[in-house]
């Protein structure tokens, strides 16, 4: 079922008549016939509405430094923040050495008024010789929260002095919670800072084994890396590091070995992949290991890139395994779940990765959006030279990197790349525009209010998406899939994690549980039905 | 009793967390009360989250999204705004504004502008504003808590004629717990104005029709009344005069204020029921004389197995309280009390309690869970009991958990918790009780083996009821 634009006025129209124009912008009805249709993306939430996204705090500390395994994360501000990024993202991390896995702690400053009064710099200071002297960690990141730019803590200076009385790398972000408009801001100061200061710090200058790559954008929620690599180390690829599931200071250093750099969720760091290309030569690829079909798609592109045909060979081989493995299972899920329709509103990269997973279940996605996302995301990456830098992005600074002079060398001729380039997404993202069909909806920002409206509307059979939203419809009589944090269960990416996916969503529609809940409309007179199906088409 | 030895700077997995949060809670207990968070969003959709995972709820909270420019600014525009768009869409008749620290930070004068809103729209007769200054680096959640009550009963009280009924302030309780304090009363025939009651906005039942703003809470109308109580009973002894709304009825309408433990326990049971009955004439329901009566076969039962027992108790200073003294009662004597805030109520009133403990009590205030689990290594504790974060105790120093409290985000059922009123306390001590007792059938076979044929030494075997009967000796 489509939806039309008078029912999207009629949505809007409850909203202040200003609100309602800047919430207009950010929801596309995809309609082919309009050509390339434009989305409004990374501006202001307006206040006042119940918006999902968080902080860039959340998305510096919270996404990407936190899963960094051998690091201690001080969080320097008051105890609210650091106590809310304590352990709630499910990044996964395994350790070698148990004395170099600070996953499970959360350290803060733990500001008091007078810290705020008087400034905070002594107290952080202590705070970092107490983690050296109790954890004796490889490494230190300061992450600052709201009331610490604003009351001045110097916190670079803070860093710097301890790292050097202590010999020890100390990091310091300035991710204050009101930078940007969302934890996208964050991604990008954490980026910046890794590639500064972490990556190309090592002295390895070659990778021991064939076809190394960093993969990029990958958090291990649930353990979602590990299944990817499980298949990667099964074709023959080393991989040098994850940016940063299960992630460590130490594999991060060396990551300028790589020939190639996988780029997962595009949105929290295609800015390490780009400077990585051009201060060391490194192409990036997008792939998508969420499905069966994005996962083969990616292993293919991966082993086209190298060209190695023995790599080719050994890809098809792992492929054709897993598949003989897998596919009874999904077909007898798949009976369960075709003909269903979803919403699919995630982070930055997942409300267009899910889709396809969804489809190889049968499952129609008939409304999907980010929370953070930028345009590019939605569109591709050929709209960023027509994005609008507006304030709020002009407040993340911009990190300027050049070629390495020892360590740049192209990996592959530039008529290789170009060649490449046209067949496999190398350097490039289409964004989830292309990947969805005519009449669905794209929304940005989802709030509650329009959670509820567009579920009325369109009546989904599902609901992906995070903890915030999942309570609204599962009051509303809908099953909701934690697309965040996967409900507790995981991994779903790759080949056993579609499986999995496919089990809990199944779950969700074979529940017992909901003969016993039956949404409104579903009692709704057939004649209301039809005449709400008529206005429609 | 030994106090706080150690002087660490850092706060290393943290045993509470900030103002507003708590702040949040009872206005959601109010009928039609929708909540604005005055800073930049992420603090916002962060205590969404964490009230949501516990309550299994949708938590609406507005955010001022105030971004850089707002810091230099200010933030009135923004929150102006932002209660335009929330009075559109929710229709709220109260909304509570809870600063943060950036809102602190710069200054913002919360009061003048939630005035001046309501004047330039009109709307003095159709909404309440209620500003409540909850800087994060001020206080815990706890303290958030109270003083949003405060300034709620504050806000809207107004000189009434004097009525029959009580006023009730609770804490931060479940709203299984505020649901069994209202049967109670019910039980009684007592008439009352119980706020905040959260029990339905915060546990709503599964209706055909989702409304967006959570049908029950405290009416607007009866808070206002409250000023005309024959009392008022407040379970917060922790709490510090400043925050108190109790305090605040006295001082300002000569409402008799009473300040209670939570009914939790007892002797905190006693005082809560011996209360209501000096108060309001009305006898003890022969009901609640069985419930009384049941409670005090479970402690016979049970009290072998809990004089086994060696707890830390940690959390929220009002409930850290009670369930000390429920421990003290059935001898699973705590040896770690634990609070993350300032909690200076708190340490005297457990001191006075704990001179019962047969060994000196680490009653730890500003506390993180580093410093709970090494005091409870060092007191051989063998049972924690608080909300989830405890779980660091079991993970980390193998101690098993009985969760309480606020917040419970690893399991379901926080809202549903009971633990008020002898019923509720029955409950809670089967859950010690059983943990005690499920964690000694996990390890009594290597225990026993350890003990008796390991070293070949050690004292004779015994029957094994026998040693069941007194294995407490021997466990530690
Ligand atoms: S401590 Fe302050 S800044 Fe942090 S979440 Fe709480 S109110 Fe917000
Ligand atoms: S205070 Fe700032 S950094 Fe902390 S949670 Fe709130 S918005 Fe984020």
């Amino acid at each position: 079922m489509a939806i039309t634009e008078q029912q999207l006025e009629e949505i809007l129209a409850k909203y202040p008549s200003k609100l309602q124009k800047n919430r207009k912008k950010h929801i596309v009805i995809n309609d082919s016939s309009c050509g390339a249709q434009t989305i409004e993306a990374n501006t202001r939430t307006a206040p006042g509405i119940i918006t999902n996204r968080g902080c860039a705090y959340a998305g510096c500390k919270g996404v990407v430094l936190g899963p960094l395994k051998d690091m201690v994360h001080i969080t320097h501000g008051p105890i609210g923040c650091a106590f809310y990024t304590w352990g709630a993202r499910r990044n996964k991390a395994k350790s070698d050495d148990p004395t170099q896995n600070f996953i499970n702690y959360c350290v803060s400053t733990n500001m008091q008024e007078s810290d705020i009064v008087f400034g905070g710099e002594k107290k952080l200071a202590k705070v970092i010789d107490e983690v050296v002297e109790n954890f004796h960690p490889t490494a230190i990141t300061v992450s600052a929260t709201c009331p610490v730019g604003l009351i001045g803590d110097d916190i670079n200076a803070v860093a710097k002095a301890a790292q050097e009385r202590h010999g020890i790398p100390v990091l310091a972000f300035s991710c204050e919670g009101y930078k940007g408009v969302s934890q996208s801001a964050g991604h990008h100061i954490a980026n910046n800072g890794l590639m500064d200061k972490v990556i190309g710090v090592g002295d390895l200058e070659k990778a021991s084994g064939k076809y190394p790559i960093n993969m990029l954008g990958e958090y291990n929620i649930g353990g979602d890396s590990w299944e990817i690599e499980r298949v990667l180390e099964d074709i023959g690829y080393e991989i040098i590091s994850v940016m940063t599931g299960d992630g460590s200071y130490e594999k991060l250093k060396n990551a300028h070995v790589a020939e190639l750099n996988l780029v997962q969720c595009h949105r929290s760091i295609n800015y390490i992949a780009e400077m990585l290309e051009i201060k060391y030569g490194t192409p990036w690829l997008k792939v998508n290991f969420i499905g069966v079909n994005g996962t083969i798609d990616s292993l293919r592109n991966m082993a086209q890139y190298f060209g190695d045909p023995e790599l080719v060979q050994r890809t098809e081989d792992v492929i054709a395994r897993e598949l003989a493995r897998i596919e009874p299972l999904m077909e007898q899920y798949k009976k369960i779940c075709e003909g269903k329709t979803a919403f699919c509103f995630v982070g930055g990269s997942r409300g267009h990765h899910y889709q396809g997973l969804f489809a190889e279940l049968g499952i129609d996605t008939v409304l999907a959006g980010y929370e953070f996302a930028h345009r590019d995301d939605y569109e591709g990456r050929q709209v960023i030279p027509d994005i609008k830098t507006d304030a709020d992005s002009k407040n993340i600074p911009e990190l300027h990197v050049e070629q390495d002079p020892n360590r740049f060398k192209l990996k592959l001729s530039p008529e290789k790349m170009a060649e490449l380039k046209t067949h496999i997404p190398l350097s490039y993202y289409a964004g989830m525009h292309v990947d969805m069909n005519e009449g669905t909806i794209m929304v940005d920002d989802l709030n509650h209010y329009e959670t509820e409206e567009f579920i009325k509307l369109l009546k989904p059979d599902i609901f992906a998406s995070g903890i915030k939203d999942k309570y609204v419809v599962q009051k509303m009589g809908i099953p909701a899939k934690q697309i965040h944090s996967y409900d507790y269960s995981g991994p779903y990416a790759g080949f056993n994690g579609a499986v999995n996916f496919a089990r809990d969503v199944s779950m969700g529609f074979a529940s017992p549980t909901w003969n016993f809940i039956v949404p409104p409309w579903k009692e709704e007179p057939l004649l209301t039905g039809s005449v709400n199906e008529e206005g429609v088409a | 009793m030994n106090e706080k030895t150690d002087y660490r700077d850092v706060n290393e997995n943290p045993c509470h967390m900030c103002m507003p949060m708590g702040g949040i809670l009872p206005i959601k207990g109010i009928e039609g009360g929708m909540v604005v968070i005055h800073g930049s969003q992420g603090c916002s959709t962060y205590m969404r989250r964490y009230i949501s995972e516990h309550f299994s709820e949708p938590i609406d909270v507005g955010s001022s999204s105030l971004n850089e420019k707002g810091t230099v600014y200010g933030g009135e525009k923004n929150l102006k705004q932002a209660l335009d768009n929330i009075r559109k869409v929710y229709n709220p008749k109260l909304i509570g504004v809870l600063t943060t620290c950036l809102a602190e930070t710069i200054g913002e004068d919360i009061n003048r502008i939630a005035d001046d809103y309501l004047k330039e729209r009109n709307l003095n007769n159709d909404l309440v504003i209620i500003p409540v200054s909850t800087p994060g680096y001020g206080g815990t959640q706890a303290e958030g808590y109270f003083r949003t009550v405060r300034e709620i009963v504050a806000g809207l009280a107004q000189p009434s004629p004097k009525h029959n009924k009580l006023n009730i302030i609770v804490p931060n309780i479940s709203p299984a717990d505020i649901r069994e304090i209202k049967r109670i009363l019910a039980l009684m025939g007592v008439e009352y104005t119980l706020c905040p009651d959260f029990s339905d906005t915060l546990d709503r039942p599964y209706l055909e029709h989702y409304s967006k703003m959570a049908p029950g809470g405290t009416k607007l109308e009866d808070i206002r009344g409250m000023p005309g109580a024959v009392a008022t009973i407040e379970l917060g002894e922790t709490v510090g005069d400043e925050y108190s709304p109790g305090r605040f009825l006295a001082d300002n309408y000569g409402v008799p204020l009473y300040t209670l433990p939570i009914p939790i326990g007892v002797k905190n049971c006693d005082a809560f029921f011996n209360t209501i009955k000096k108060l309001t004439g009305k006898p003890l329901a022969e009901s609640i004389k069985a419930e009384r009566g049941r409670l005090l076969d479970a402690m016979v039962d049970s009290h072998k197995y809990n004089f086994a027992g060696r707890s830390t108790i940690f959390g929220e200073p009002e409930l850290v309280y009670a369930v000390s003294q429920l421990c003290i009662e059935n001898g699973v004597y705590p040896a770690v009390v634990a609070t993350g805030g300032a909690g200076a109520k708190l340490t005297n009133l457990l001191r006075a309690v704990v001179a019962e403990c047969p060994e000196p009590v680490a009653i730890l205030t500003e506390s993180d869970f580093c410093e709970i689990l090494e005091q409870s290594r060092l007191h051989q504790v063998n049972i924690a009991i608080g909300h989830s974060e405890g779980r660091y105790l079991t993970e980390h120093g193998n101690i098993p958990l009985v969760r309480i409290g606020f917040p419970i985000h690893d399991r379901v059922g926080g809202q549903r918790l009971l633990a008020v009123g002898y019923t509720g306390t029955t409950l809670l001590l089967d859950r010690i009780t059983n943990t005690l007792l499920e964690n000694k059938y996990r390890t009594y076979r290597t225990d026993m083996y350890d003990l008796y044929y390991k070293e070949n030494s050690g004292p004779p075997a015994a029957a094994e009821d026998e040693v069941i009967g007194d294995d407490g000796l021997y466990s530690l």
